[in-house]
């Protein structure tokens, strides 16, 4: 009763106590010193105890109408999440992770609801900055609770090969796929272990270390295949100019000698009716590193009874043969098609696994050991007789065969590379330089290895290894060298063992003899070193990282901040682009999104492509040129190549090539993120936009608020009802999602989402700018939660733009958890705030997100856990367990 | 027809240096297991698989109607299991209790895939944590008759979780979406939920033949091979013993799990060390095929692989995962005269219970049954021991959802394909009072009939009626 009272005695002096609260905003940014966990400690306690009080009576007025314990017993679904009268405002501690949601929810502006009382907007803030405040002082001095060991995922490990070795490798080919979890596949809990997984990292170890070091192999083939959605009409980028389509990989050739590789049509060729639209006297031209190989009749068709045109000129009837001493194609057995069996196609492994028949095209060359680049392409010599009659479709393919409307150049399906044929032991390559630091002729051979696996072992551990580890080593070597019988196998031994300890697959870090239970400490130099550059650059440290952390210098705040810029302009933050935002931004979905061709025609695969590349080229601007984050909402310039610009109506832009341009006012609604291809792709359907996919995606990626999830027992949407005329005509998208909202349980949330994603309809279901929907004109206005009205992805842009605090906590927070590989808990709320806060002092630069979390107590902190097992040799029971269960 | 054997060079698919193929652990494993197989065919061995698509099935295309025997004309989407029908049980109205989000929450449905083969809901986390809260029945049944043989079990996806990593549920870990087999781990005394891990579905069918025949080129590489890894594990179980030292208390946990892998690998070692030389003449899968339809079907053909030469008795299969924006290329063949492209699987889902849309669906569902009859038909080609491969197997083939427009998990669609070793009649159709019966009555029998004996399986309340 006295609580009632008081709150209606408070409404009067609201205006007043604003104001007083907003006194107080004013002060604390620059008050704060501290970043990390060390977080604010002393801002303006004497103003705390009324401010409280004041609180509560907002609380009252605003929120506790529907989070109340009375409302929860009654069964009120907002007061069953949270309750707010039995929260006290004068001991923020006491419910540290309740308060975190409220302020969450008030810098999203989610709350009140829409329809409901709000107070001004001044009031409002001083609120949050209060809480935060409050939140952020009753904060502990040091939260950095035990990451737990981290495996490297599949990225990481293919990351460190190439750092270690200078070797690309697939990594998919080795290894099985990674579980995620927080939306990130480098979070420590959930990259387990089973014996799949150790039999894969031992296998790969072996494979690895005979690729490297380029032992004569016994032949092996090795399939690329183009995307079932590609289209090759056009130049690919890394082929030769004047030439169309085809396909460009880079491949390690596993050692000195022949290979041959074959070219097999897509689909068998049968995109083109027998005979008609497919277009007589095309030619194949293989390519190794840029060099024409051999130049083919292209024969893809042939099998369908296509008529043998005369095709006169140079390389007609028997091409590969009169031209055998093609540069880099001094085949020594006889070249092209005739090396292989006749209809080789049709009995090799394809025609057991899927393949779709065609005759091969075969090339055959000599190589040496490690990458070369190998292409197939057409010289763009003829015109397709098209036989579009409305328009040209910028989608080739489809896979059920011939399509009314797609045209018929013929196009790459498969490249199968086999060899070595006559292999001899690789002499150089880019791998053995950099596993060779010595050479036994000149050292002794003993010496040699020893420095070798010393090297090795330094770069996969992380760290100089011990007089014992390397010891262990050399009894590889010397095993492998008498039974191999040379020196280079005796390494590629010790390569075999560094590549599969469980110290170079698991980041481990040693936790030191003086550490206590429950308490942080902080981590070694060298283990500082392994997070800094599994955050930065998802793989191994460098050698002057490595040098850096051993000599102890790198807990110095300077050198460190010192090596995180030297970081951060390295080629390898490519990584963050790559795994980081790649999974932030869904980039990854991109390759899994398959937008319907019959009704998006113009989507393929070059085009999905284009979308992923302009998104990473635009986050990569951003890490590189270290701006603002906000850029990622708002940024002016974009990246395009002629595909993609063609798509967004960009005039002007010719080849394959990317580059920055900037939007000009007509393509406003391309700026930042939410004009993205990528973005507008991956939340929409195949066959359709999702308003709703598009406002959770907004909601929880740009404003960090998740809205629930659906129900179980959706209600079914009453039937399609008739218009004035008698039809029941397909509804526009908007009216779908309006049906969706008619009962008041969907209301609640999609009120939420729903205006967001009308507010885009202007983007269809591949992101092509649009006015109409079917024949109705779309309508992108809405009125979005804190009751803006906004129409349009422009006015959107804005409004978002008015979250742009929120926005770059909800960066920081997501770098976070990328960083320390663990979900980010209410605990380490202040730290994000505090990072974010002095981001923004500083325009909100990528640079100075990294420096915070860098900084940051739990990223160079660990922490002791109680042993659970009261044990007394310390084994550990759970070995004991398994041994009893055998 | 069973994977042709006709012949290829070995050299041109056996291993090379490096590239995508070489040796993994068991390639000279092979030939012990063909002779074991060889010398114990006379005593058929029981075969269990369990597949999972998610998104329930079209309401009014697959029930079979009236409990009993199967109708004449099967329902659309299950009319390609017509070759098998006498060994196919189609269950209506059983209730996949554990796949239902928890009392008074909403949301969480869609990441609970991991709860087919357990009948357990998953615990709400999205840390280390995260466990099923009982080994899978694939893992239970490997334990029981998988231990003689190579792989105790097999695991195959065909859609990578990476592509859609960010895509998991609020508060779900996505392990519970990516992997339906999950093994028990040593849980720490006063911990309230077992602990369990999940097992990685392989993609790639590459690697899956890697691992059931190894490759390299002759007997004496494969030697060599072997050798070299043994003495790398040999030598990393003795390390990890002074690395615990070292280790945090948490750390070595994991660690101590490492060990323990590094010895089932040793004992398959053991295994293959009886090895005699011959590899069979079987030719490479390169890498993951582009079409949905090559892919599956080169899953089903290896496993069927596998199932004959005895190198595994287990394999579990996840056909999509939820929440999958696919769409799929029907193959043109009797069921689908015109070919053509389904809607998005989750998308199509939502149906709002148009008809027009309703039967879209069907198509899909259509499509994936005809995936598993595929196989089916491929096992019953077989001849083992006294019968066919089908004849001795079990294949489970379900969802988790029934009506998936509102995601209802009552009315879910079940089917159990095979002979079981006689332990199951076909040709029927089980009908069970709506939201009654609970999925995990299902695995309970199951585990029955493969002589795993338990008290219960998840929420099962008692054993599968009429079964």
């Amino acid at each position: 009763m006295m609580k009632r009272l008081l709150s209606t005695g408070c409404v009067a002096i609201l205006p007043f106590l604003s104001a007083v609260v907003l006194g107080q905003q004013t002060r604390p940014a620059p008050a704060q010193p501290a970043r990390g966990a060390v977080a604010p400690s002393t801002p303006q306690p004497a103003n705390a105890q009324p401010s409280a009080e004041a609180q509560r009576a907002l609380l009252d007025r605003y929120c506790v109408g529907c989070h109340s314990q009375r409302a929860k017993a009654a069964g009120q679904e907002a007061a069953r999440k949270l309750t707010l009268d039995d929260l006290d405002p004068a001991h923020v501690g006491e419910h540290a992770e309740k308060w975190e949601l409220v302020v969450r929810k008030l810098r999203a502006g989610m709350m009140p609801p829409a329809n409901s009382r709000r107070p001004d907007k001044a009031t409002y803030d001083g609120f949050i900055t209060w809480l935060e405040n409050e939140l952020d002082r009753g904060a502990a001095a040091v939260y950095a609770p035990p990451p737990g060991l981290h495996r490297l995922n599949r990225t990481e490990y293919a990351n460190a090969i190439r750092d270690i070795l200078d070797l690309e490798i697939d990594p998919s080919a080795y290894l099985p796929s990674d579980d995620s979890t927080h939306g990130f596949d480098n979070i420590a809990g959930a990259l387990g272990i089973s014996s799949t997984l150790v039999e894969a990292y031992v296998s790969a170890a072996g494979k690895i270390s005979r690729l490297a070091i380029g032992r004569p192999a016994t032949p092996g083939l090795v399939v690329y295949r183009t995307p079932e959605d590609t289209s090759q009409d056009y130049h690919i980028e890394g082929l030769p100019f004047g030439t169309r389509g085809g396909m460009l990989v880079k491949h390690v050739f596993p050692s000195d000698g022949e290979y041959t590789v074959t070219v097999t049509p897509i689909f068998g060729d049968n995109m083109s009716p027998t005979g008609f639209g497919s277009i007589p006297c095309e030619k194949l031209e293989i390519l190794l590193d840029g060099e024409r190989l051999q130049v083919l009749d292209w024969i893809g068709s042939r099998r369908l009874g296509a008529p043998q045109a005369n095709c006169q000129g140079d390389s007609a009837s028997t091409p590969q043969r009169g031209r055998g001493a093609a540069p880099g194609g001094r085949g020594a057995a006889p070249g092209g098609r005739a090396a292989g069996p006749q209809g080789g196609g049709q009995q090799g492994p394809e025609a057991f696994f899927g393949g779709r028949g065609g005759t091969p095209m075969r090339a055959r060359f000599k190589t040496t050991a490690g990458a070369h680049w190998l292409g197939a392409t057409f010289p763009a010599t003829n015109f397709a007789p098209v036989l579009d009659l409305d328009r040209h479709f910028m989608r080739d393919t489809v896979q059920t065969g011939p399509t009314p409307g797609f045209t018929f150049f013929p196009h790459v399906g498969t490249l199968r590379i086999e060899g070595p044929f006559n292999a001899a032991p690789a002499k150089e390559s880019s791998s053995r330089a950099r596993i060779f630091v010595c050479r036994p002729p000149t050292t002794d051979e003993a010496a040699c290895a020893r420095k070798i696996s010393t090297t090795l072992a330094t770069r996969a551990f992380r760290r100089p290894p011990s007089g014992a580890d390397v010891q262990g080593l050399m009894e590889f070597y010397q095993s492998g060298r008498k039974e191999g019988g040379d020196f280079e196998h005796g390494i590629e031994m010790v390569l075999a063992r560094v590549l599969a300890d469980p110290r170079f697959i698991y980041r481990i870090e040693t936790e030191p003899a003086s550490a206590r239970v429950n308490q942080p400490y902080r981590i070694s130099d060298l283990d500082l070193a392994s997070r800094l550059s599994f955050f930065l650059w998802s793989s191994v440290p460098d050698d002057e990282l490595i040098t850096v952390a051993s000599q102890g210098k790198l807990k110095d705040p300077a050198v460190l901040e010192r090596q995180v810029r030297r970081m951060l302009k390295d080629a390898r933050t490519q990584a963050l682009t790559a795994n980081f935002a790649g999974q932030w931004l869904n980039l990854r979905g991109l390759q899994s999104v398959g937008p319907l061709p019959l009704v998006y025609p113009d989507f393929d695969d070059p085009l999905r492509q284009a979308m992923r590349s302009e998104v990473e080229l635009l986050f990569d601007s951003i890490v590189r040129e270290d701006r603002g984050v906000l850029d990622l909402l708002t940024a002016d310039y974009t990246f395009v190549n002629e595909r993609l610009a063609k798509h967004y109506g960009i005039p002007n832009i010719y080849g394959s090539q990317f580059r920055r341009v900037t939007l000009p006012p007509d393509m406003d609604a391309r700026r930042g993120l939410l004009g993205k291809g990528a973005f507008l792709v991956t939340t929409s359907k195949p066959e359709r936009t999702s308003p709703v996919t598009r406002g959770k995606w907004i909601m929880t990626n740009i404003l960090g608020v998740s809205p629930p999830d659906p129900p179980p027992d959706v209600p079914v949407l009453p039937p399609r009802s008739a218009d004035a005329a008698g039809n029941t005509k397909e509804p526009t998208m908007r009216q779908k999602m309006l049906d969706h909202r008619v009962r008041q349980d969907c209301v609640q949330c999609h009120a939420l989402m729903d205006p967001i994603g009308f507010a885009l309809e202007n983007f269809d279901g591949i992101g092509t700018w649009r006015t109409a929907d079917g024949d109705t004109p779309v309508d992108a206005t809405g009125q979005v939660f804190d009751g803006t009205k906004i129409d349009g992805p422009v006015a959107l842009r804005t409004w978002l733009g008015s979250y742009s605090t929120q926005f770059v906590q909800v960066v920081t927070e997501k770098l976070l958890v990328y960083a320390l590989g663990r979900g980010v808990e209410p605990q380490d709320m202040p730290l994000v705030r505090s990072i974010a806060r002095d981001a923004i002092r500083n325009q909100a630069r990528f640079s100075a997100l990294v420096t915070g979390i860098v900084s940051s107590k739990p990223f160079q902190m660990n922490m002791k856990v109680a042993d659970p097992v009261p044990s007394q040799s310390g084994d550990g029971a759970s070995r004991d367990r398994t041994k009893g269960a055998k | 027809m069973f994977i042709t054997k006709r012949h290829i060079p070995r050299r041109t698919f056996l291993k090379s240096a490096g590239c995508t193929l070489a040796l993994p652990l068991v390639d000279a494993m092979l030939p012990a297991s063909t002779a074991l197989a060889a010398a114990e065919a006379a005593s058929p061995k029981p075969r269990f698989v369990g597949i999972f698509f998610p998104h329930g099935m079209a309401p009014g295309y697959w029930e079979p109607g009236a409990e009993g025997r199967l109708p004449a004309k099967l329902p659309f989407i299950m009319e390609s299991l017509e070759k098998v029908k006498d060994q196919t049980v189609i269950m209506t109205g059983l209730w996949s209790k554990s796949a239902e989000p928890p009392e008074g929450t909403t949301g969480s449905d869609h990441w609970v895939a991991a709860a087919y083969l357990t009948g357990i809901k998953p615990r709400k986390t999205a840390g280390s944590d995260a466990t099923v809260g009982s080994p899978t029945i694939d893992q239970l049944i490997a334990q029981k008759i998988g231990q003689e043989t190579l792989l105790p079990s097999l695991q195959l996806a065909c859609e990578d979780p990476n592509s859609s990593s960010s895509n998991c549920g609020e508060g779900y870990s996505c392990s519970y979406t990516n992997s339906i087999s999950w093994i028990e781990l040593p849980t720490p005394p006063n911990e309230p939920y077992v602990h369990t891990s999940p097992l990685p579905m392989e993609l790639n069918p590459q690697n899956v033949f890697e691992r059931l025949f190894g490759s390299g080129a002759t007997p004496d590489e494969r030697r060599a091979r072997m050798q070299q890894n043994r003495s790398i594990l040999d030598s990393i179980r003795e390390q990890l013993a002074s690395l615990n030292k070292e280790l945090g208390a948490a750390d070595r946990r994991t660690i101590g799990q490492y060990t323990e892998e590094i010895r089932e690998i040793e004992r398959r070692i053991q295994l293959a060390a009886k090895a005699t030389a011959d590899v069979p003449d079987v030719p490479l899968p390169t890498g993951i095929p582009e079409s949905f339809d090559d892919h599956i079907k080169l899953h089903y053909d290896l496993t069927a692989l596998a199932f004959r030469a005895d190198i595994t008795r287990v394999a579990t299969l996840l056909g999509a995962r939820d929440l999958t924006a696919r769409s799929y290329v029907l193959p043109k063949n009797d069921l689908f005269p015109n070919g053509g492209v389904t809607t998005s699987f989750h998308g199509g889902s939502h149906h709002q219970e148009d008809p027009v849309q309703i039967r879209k669906y069907a198509d899909i569902n259509r499509y994936h049954v005809s995936t598993m009859a595929y196989f089916a038909e491929k096992l019953k080609s077989i001849p083992d021991g006294d019968g066919t491969l089908l004849d001795h197997s079990l294949i489970l083939y379900g969802t988790n959802m029934g009506n998936s427009n509102q995601h209802q998990h009552y009315d879910v669609p079940h089917i159990l394909v095979g002979g079981a070793n006689g332990k199951l009649e076909g040709n029927r159709h089980l009908a069970y009072e709506r939201k009654t019966v609970t999925s995990g009555n299902l695995l309970l029998s199951v585990l029955d009939m493969f002589g795993v004996h338990r008290e219960s399986q998840g929420d099962s309340t008692d054993r599968l009626a009429k079964l």
